[in-house]
């Protein structure tokens, strides 16, 4: 199964010049995109809805990350997704363009919630590699996997 | 010397780009037949081309590519696309559906580009609306000859370039309820409308240039969202003043929530692929690496 992302232009920057926002504690910004999902035989198209911001308060003070959610923080993130039926991404920058990728602590974090009662209550939830991923504005700008 | 030389002004890339692109051609009529003839020559490398009629004599007026005998054999729109496509672009990625491009959407869905050349507004609102579902830029050509009595003839047109999250047909006053409802009314009664060759040109070429722009970075600043106006009398295609008066607009009809397949389910989709009987070699590949994982370890990171 490969995975294609879209999103609009105008949200891609939106995205962007909010996680370049500094945190009064935290070194980096955290936020949800929410898209709709759509099949193309076997693959999948996510198309970007809207964004969120992890608001301040919802941060936890964690001098080993560069930023950590707290309890509140996927809370809203879950109720949101439900309440939507949207699919949601975690995401942050440490800069660059191109393919978005995941960083060695976004994998850390993945096996560290690797249990049973999550993998039971949310088999869709995966980390999966983006092949192709696709600003849709003027120009349309696609980057895909090498 | 290839034969894209002459265009490299396009851009770095921009023939691979305009290689790897997309184009969903709907409505291969006087319009899109046009559209179709020219992406080919540029070199577009793929193409979803919809439309649901065969050529008739009335058609050989304006039908690019299409000729007399094709009309004798009252062959298929689509098969007329493809053969003009293959004489330029012999390797083309060419999926045609004799048929309404609802029975394209799985198709249509993959493109980076759809281009509407359709009759009618209900036509034009759902393939808009279907572009945006699937964050797709769609580029909207239409024409129309006005009788003004004592006064002659009007020819007019339109191209709109809708992009999501930008302003849309409705937005331009193109769509309106009340233009359904007269369309809706006349459904069966509608008659042939005029249509020339010319006009039709005017309107597929500059839409294959504003799909360009949009393409390859070879206009630097290209709008998100445009609306030009084409005046067959006096032949000019100008901006519309509606555009002045749109400025910080946003578009309230095609909220962002809409994108995607209303019904999908992540889970299901995954249950589809993991119940399917496995080819044989991808069995094969299965025993392999459930044999490497056991002697090395699985990779980890695939649940989270």
């Amino acid at each position: 199964m490969k995975i294609g992302f879209k999103i609009a232009a105008a949200l891609l920057a939106t995205v962007r010049i909010d996680l370049r926002r500094p945190h009064p504690c935290a070194h980096e910004r955290v936020g949800f995109i929410s898209a709709g999902l759509s099949a193309v035989g076997d693959d999948v198209l996510i198309l970007a809805r809207s964004y969120r911001p992890v608001l301040d308060q919802d941060y936890l003070r964690d001098p080993s990350v560069g930023a950590m959610m707290g309890p509140e923080a996927l809370r809203k993130a879950l109720q949101w997704a439900m309440q939507t039926g949207a699919a949601l991404f975690h995401v942050h920058t440490h800069g660059g363009r191109g393919l978005p990728d995941f960083s060695s602590v976004d994998l850390r974090g993945a096996r560290r919630c690797r249990s049973k009662r999550w993998r039971r209550e949310s088999t869709a939830a995966r980390h999966t590699f983006i092949e192709r991923f696709t600003q849709v504005g003027a120009p349309i700008v696609t980057w895909r996997a090498a | 010397m290839t034969r894209f030389d002459r265009q490299s002004f396009l851009g770095s890339g921009s023939e691979a780009r305009l290689d790897e692109a997309t184009i969903g051609l709907v409505g291969l009529g006087g319009g899109g037949s046009h559209m179709a003839r020219q992406f080919a020559h540029i070199g577009i490398g793929g193409y979803v081309a919809a439309d649901p009629d065969a050529i008739e004599d009335t058609n050989t007026n304006r039908l690019v590519g299409g000729t007399l005998r094709d009309a004798a054999a009252a062959r298929a729109k689509t098969k007329i696309a493809r053969r003009m496509i293959r004489g330029l672009q012999p390797h083309a990625r060419i999926v045609t559906v004799c048929d309404t491009w609802q029975h394209a959407t799985e198709q249509l869905k993959t493109c980076d580009i759809i281009m509407g050349a359709v009759d009618g507004f209900a036509e034009r609102e759902q393939l808009e609306r279907f572009a945006r579902r699937y964050l797709i830029p769609y580029i909207d050509i239409g024409m129309d000859v006005h009788d003004l009595g004592k006064d002659g003839f009007l020819i007019s047109g339109q191209i709109i370039v809708s992009t999501p999250g930008s302003l849309c047909l409705r937005c331009c006053g193109l769509i309106t309820d009340e233009r359904l409802k007269e369309e809706a009314g006349k459904y069966g009664a509608a008659g042939s409308r005029p249509q020339v060759v010319w006009p039709n040109g005017v309107l597929a070429s500059t839409a294959v240039g504003l799909a360009v722009q949009l393409l390859t970075p070879w206009h630097p600043h290209p709008p998100a969202f445009t609306f030009l106006e084409y005046d067959g009398n006096s032949g000019t295609v100008s901006v519309s003043a509606h555009v002045e008066a749109l400025k910080g607009r946003i578009c309230p009809h095609h909220p962002p929530d809409e994108t995607g397949d209303p019904f999908f389910d992540i889970r299901k989709h995954l249950e589809g692929i993991e119940q399917r009987p496995a080819s044989l070699w991808r069995r094969a590949l299965r025993a392999a690496k459930a044999w490497f994982d056991g002697i090395f370890g699985s990779r980890s990171t695939q649940t989270v």
